[in-house]
Order: structure tokens, then C-alpha cells, then sequence
């Protein structure tokens, strides 16, 4: 195995490969707590790319209600039972990760530490949901703030991840990460259907296809990403929960760039497990009324800050500025900046894409229409 | 009486006789023959010599097969001169032939250096320069070729499926725009990996130069038909007679069996070293 800097982790780590970035990385972030859990997105992606025979099962992209719900079942939680001391320890004021990765508990025989989904772990695309974390007591559910009941969502696609597991495990290289924007793919031509990717991938997003007897992924849209426009789950997303973009790493970051602007300086958006060691490249902003001892688990020793800095968002006018640019058109916003009250999106021309006020014009229509003579009514 | 007991006496040597030719011989013994067969239960069969070739775990690369399965595999092996047959068989009590998640297949291969040469390719998939030639049969191949149907269905009957858009009603009566509309959803077929395809041979032609470098072979030049016997699988592999190989030339030959209810794929499977094979 070789050396490679996990910036994630805070310190280098064991991999399978040298490390290898690529020219950029594709990236993306979700902000959970605008999430309703639509499956609009599932549905775009499903629609695009997964109807065909054999991919009846493939969710590419799934929301799933925390902290039950979960696709393939308990995906997650399989996998941290095998998953021994994931301490977070500090140096120099940085978080750096005192446990082992999936690499570096890989057992003897093995590349990564990982568990095989039974295909019944398939049938349920989200157990659990909508079911939230205690029970609510008779009249409880009346009464605010309530006290431990909680869920959320969470909405998942592949991570694309700087150092992935299934491009680790595939014995035969036929999964490559793409060095002009880090998008990971299987090479259809190549696989012979081992699924040693399913088996080595923590988040799952590597499905067998049956039919044809190989293993599929998610594409982050390429052909879309390529054209410089949002992939279908990013631009259906009817609570613009997402923003696609690129990422830098900490020391090239850039303020004018959306993901690093989010990720790197406020650090409002955490990588999902990112004890897991794979350096994934979708960042979630976390539920701001979930307990963290519950989402440190998930994203990071970084929750508290996240959380706070969200919070915040109304007396940062830069931040709020941002947030309002999520989902507000299909094309990739590069670059942005904050003009009054109106957030700017632009390409990496600095080419203007679209604009977004702070607040919406409010328009107050009269309920007599003098100019029809008419009484407007709001029934159909 | 007498005579009578002297006829049993010569009857059972006679079958000892019989029983000794089985004893298992330490090369694979290569039988002429006037025709070979691809059906393991042919009389031919009978009168070939045995080989018993003890297997071993797959432990050199990652990912390894940790826990042994399959012990040891019988061969027997025919030629009618410009064609040889190998006849494999292996207990198997578990018949796995059905692809999905988690689900693995039963298979074997057999394994022959591209060129017969003093210095033999190392015995693990070969090596750079030192090309093997792999016949690979698969019993999920053998149930299409058998007639199991290219859909959804034949692998999970209970499956209820509304609707494909690539058997949208506007589609219907023109196979062009079918088959064309079926690939857009099947890229591994769009793009001719052989792996992904409805089939008409059980055994896949590849070579390789070392671990993870196996590849289609240029050309399909094997066949092959598997069954299920009483214990396991018995499987006859027919390919053309090495280039050289002759009764002055011997080659060299391996083996591998992959159990799918052990999870046995790829590099996970039990495996034997080179094994002499020789023209009788």
C-alpha cells in the first residue's frame, strides 16, 4: 500500500494506489436541513439511467430517513460494527483521526475492510421511514421543543471519492476515476462482474446488474457535467437542497468558489463517514436539531462549528448570500459573489449565470382586476 | 465346480485389473482417440486414464481465497489429433447458476501456456511475456445455453415489472429500434463485453499475462458442456490441440474451480500448480 495525504483525516493514511488527484474534483454540497425527502431526485436519476433490465433494484441515488432508514439495509451501521476505535484526536487545533480507516483494517487476504449486502438487503428502499429517533409520549407530539424525537434526511449518490474503495478492490482495474473532474465510472467494456466493488464500496453505491452480469454506478451525469450543467438529481431537486461545483484542496482554496467557500472557509459543509478513509466528495450540511453525538459520528468531529456557522446564516449575509444560489439554475456555478443583497452565480469565466436577492419581491395582487373588470378568486 | 471357481477367480482379477488402470496417474495422460466428445457422460470416458489433482487455495494476490473449498479435482483428457477435450469433475454439493447480489457461480478453467517452452509462465495466470491461454466454463452460461431466458424473469420469477422504456408501445414491431433502445440501457452489451451478452458457448476464451490482466482471446476456439452429476459437476472443455504438442513434446496444465456458495470469484478460488500433460 501506498502513503497518501487524507486532508479529511488530518494526516496520511495507508491506500492501494499512490495518490493520483485529478485535474479537478467534482463535488457537491447537500444541505440536509432543506431536505423533504421527495425522491424527485431518486426519480430523475432512476428515469435517466436505471430503467433498463436488471437495474430495477439500483437506487444511484436515495434519500433515506436517519437514523433507521438506510439503502442497502443498515448499509452504515454494518459496516462501523466492524469498524473498531474511531477516536478523533487534536494537533495544532486540527481534528486529525486517531482510528483506522477501511484500508488500514483491511484483513489478511483482503484490500479493504468491508461486508457483502445480501440481496435482501435490496428489498426495503427506505425501512424506517419517517420514523424518528424516540418515542413520543401521549401529548408530546403538541409540544415544543421535542425532546429527542428527531429524523432527517439524507440523500446520497455516490461521493466520487478521491480515494474509492471500489477502484481499490476491483482486482482488475476496471474502475478508473477520471483525472479531468475525479468522476468515478466502471468500465463496462472491462468488468467481468466480480463485485468485489460492492463488497469494498462503505456507502454501497455500486450495484450488480444481474442481466448483464456486471457492476453499475452512478456517473454524476457526466455527459451533463461535461456541458457544465448540474446532473439530473441536482437539477430536479424541488428544495435546492443541492449545489454541484468543484473542489479545491485546503490549501488552494478558493472564496469565490462555492464548495470551498462552504467546505474549506466555513466550514459549514462535513463529508459524510469520513472516518471510512475515502475522502468523499459530497459534503453535508448537518441537521441543526439532531444531537451530535449522532452526526459526529456521521460527518465529523466538525458538526458543532457547522452547526453554529448555520445558525448564524441570517446575520451573515455572505453565507445567506450563497445559500440562496443552491438550485437556482441547472448550470454549474464555478464562482460567485455577494452584491448588496443579491447573490451573483457565475460560470468560470466569471460570466454572469444567474442572480438571487436575499429576498424575493413580494407582489400583492388586488382581488378586483380593474382592467377586466373582474373579481379575481383564488378557486379553480 | 472347479471350473466354475476358476472363472470367478480369473473374473475378479480381472476387474482388479480394471480397477488398477483407474489408480490416478501424476500427469494429465492425453488418450487418442478416433472422435472426442464435449458429453462428460460418454463411454470414452471410461477407458481414460485419471488424473487426481489436488487444489489449493488462491493466497498469492487480493483479494485471496482464505478458507479452502473444493479439495481436488479428477481429469481425464482426449485428443483425435487436432483437437484435445478435458473432462473435470468436482464435488459440488450446492448448484449455483443464478447471477445476482451476493450470488456466485459455480465454474472451472482450464489453463495452458500460449507457447510450450522449457521456461514455463509462472502457474498463477502467467506473467509478462509468458502468455497463458484460460478456457473458462460457467454453469450460469451453461443454463442460457441450455435455454434460459434473457429476462428478469428467468432469474427471479416472482418479479412484476410495469414497464421498460425500451419496450415503449412506439417501439413495438421494429426489432431495430428495440435491440437499439435495450443496449442504450445495457451498456456492458452496448460496449461487447463479451461477459454481458446472451451467449451460445458455456466457456469464454481468455489470456492473460499475469493477475489482473485477464482478457478476451482474440478468437472463440473453445467449447464446452457441463452437468450436474450425483456429487457435484462434471464438465468437458474442447479447444484445439496446443500449437507443438505432440507425444515427443509434453505441455503443462492447470486448473481452477470456483464454488459459488463459498463466494468463489475472480482471484477467489481454489487452484492447482502446473500439472505435466502428456500425449499417450
Amino acid at each position: 500500500m501506498a502513503r497518501v495525504k487524507n486532508w479529511q483525516l488530518g494526516r496520511e493514511m495507508s491506500y492501494w494506489y499512490p495518490e493520483s488527484r485529478p485535474q479537478k474534483q467534482f463535488a457537491a454540497v447537500f444541505d440536509t436541513n432543506k431536505c423533504i425527502a421527495c425522491q424527485t431526485c431518486t426519480l430523475a436519476c432512476k428515469t435517466t439511467w436505471t430503467s433498463g433490465k436488471g437495474q430495477e433494484y439500483m437506487l444511484w441515488n436515495n434519500v433515506e430517513t436517519k437514523p433507521y432508514g438506510s439503502y442497502p439495509l443498515a448499509w452504515d451501521l454494518n459496516l462501523l460494527s466492524l469498524l473498531d476505535g474511531q477516536n478523533w484526536g487534536e494537533e495544532d487545533g486540527k481534528p486529525v483521526y486517531k482510528g483506522s480507516t477501511i484500508f488500514e483494517s483491511a484483513p489478511a487476504g483482503e484490500r479493504v475492510m468491508a461486508w457483502r449486502p445480501d440481496e435482501e438487503d435490496y428489498a426495503y428502499p427506505n425501512v424506517g421511514e419517517d420514523d424518528c429517533a424516540g418515542g413520543i409520549e401521549h401529548g408530546a407530539s403538541i409540544e415544543i421543543p421535542h425532546q429527542m424525537a428527531w429524523f432527517y434526511y439524507l440523500a446520497r449518490i455516490c461521493n466520487h471519492c478521491t480515494y474509492p474503495a471500489c477502484l481499490a478492490s476491483c482486482p482488475r482495474g476496471s474502475i478508473y476515476k477520471r483525472p479531468e473532474d475525479g468522476i468515478v465510472l466502471v468500465d463496462q467494456g472491462r468488468c467481468r462482474g466480480y463485485q468485489e466493488c460492492v463488497r469494498g464500496c462503505p456507502y454501497k453505491k455500486v450495484f450488480f446488474n444481474p442481466m448483464t452480469a456486471t457492476s453499475e454506478k452512478c456517473i454524476a451525469c457526466y455527459p451533463k457535467i461535461e456541458q457544465g450543467l448540474s446532473p439530473q438529481c441536482f437539477a430536479n431537486c424541488i428544495g435546492k437542497i443541492r449545489m454541484a461545483g468543484f473542489i479545491n484542496t485546503p490549501d488552494k482554496a478558493q472564496a469565490d468558489n462555492p464548495i470551498d467557500y462552504l467546505v474549506h472557509i466555513k466550514k459549514v459543509a462535513l463529508p459524510l463517514y469520513p472516518q471510512f478513509g475515502l475522502e468523499p466528495n459530497v459534503y453535508y450540511i448537518p441537521p441543526i436539531h439532531v444531537p451530535t453525538a449522532f452526526t459526529k459520528q456521521m460527518f465529523g468531529p466538525g458538526v458543532d462549528k457547522a452547526v453554529e456557522v448555520y445558525r448564524n446564516a441570517p446575520n451573515d449575509q455572505d453565507l445567506t448570500s450563497l445559500l440562496g444560489l443552491f438550485g437556482s439554475t441547472e448550470a454549474i456555478v464555478r464562482k460567485w459573489k455577494r452584491v448588496g443583497e443579491k447573490a451573483i452565480g457565475m460560470d468560470e469565466n466569471g460570466k454572469e449565470l444567474v442572480d438571487v436577492p436575499f429576498k424575493e419581491p413580494v407582489h400583492i395582487r388586488p382581488a378586483y382586476d380593474k382592467l377586466h373588470q373582474i373579481t379575481r378568486t383564488n378557486c379553480p | 465346480m472347479r471350473s466354475i471357481t476358476s472363472l470367478l477367480i480369473l473374473i475378479l482379477c480381472f476387474a482388479s485389473a480394471c480397477k488398477r488402470a483407474q489408480i490416478p496417474t501424476a500427469e494429465v495422460n492425453v488418450a487418442q482417440v478416433k472422435e472426442i466428445t464435449l458429453d462428460p457422460n460418454a463411454p470414452v470416458w471410461e477407458a481414460v486414464s485419471l488424473h487426481l489433482s489436488k487444489m489449493i487455495p488462491q493466497d498469492l494476490v487480493e483479494p485471496r481465497l482464505m478458507e479452502p473449498s473444493t479439495p481436488e479435482v479428477q481429469v481425464k483428457a482426449i485428443t483425435n489429433g487436432s483437437e484435445i477435450a478435458f473432462r473435470i469433475e468436482w464435488v459440488d454439493e450446492t448448484q449455483n447458476d443464478l447471477p445476482g447480489p451476493k450470488h456466485f457461480i459455480d465454474g472451472c478453467a482450464i489453463q495452458l501456456p500460449a507457447k510450450i517452452d522449457p521456461n514455463v509462465p509462472a502457474p498463477q495466470m502467467g506473467e509478462v511475456g509468458k502468455t497463458v491461454e484460460i478456457s473458462f466454463w460457467r454453469a450460469d452460461w451453461q443454463a442460457i445455453v441450455e435455454g434460459r431466458a434473457d429476462t428478469i424473469n428467468a432469474l427471479y420469477p416472482n418479479a412484476s415489472i410495469d414497464h421498460y422504456p425500451s419496450e415503449a408501445k412506439p417501439l413495438e414491431g421494429d426489432p431495430k429500434a428495440l435491440e437499439e433502445a435495450g443496449l442504450r440501457y445495457a451498456p456492458a452489451r452496448a460496449l461487447g463485453n463479451r461477459r454481458a451478452g446472451p451467449r451460445d458457448q458455456p466457456v469464454e476464451d481468455l489470456i492473460a499475462e499475469g493477475p489482473s490482466t485477464i482478457s478476451p482471446a482474440p478468437d472463440a476456439i473453445s467449447k464446452g458442456k457441463g452437468v450436474r452429476t450425483a456429487k457435484g459437476w462434471a464438465v468437458v472443455i474442447t479447444r484445439p490441440l496446443p500449437a507443438g504438442f505432440s507425444a515427443a513434446t509434453p505441455s503443462q496444465v492447470a486448473f481452477a474451480i470456483w464454488e459459488g456458495s463459498h463466494n468463489e470469484v475472480g482471484a477467489r478460488k481454489m487452484r492447482t500448480g502446473w500439472v505435466p500433460l502428456i500425449m499417450k
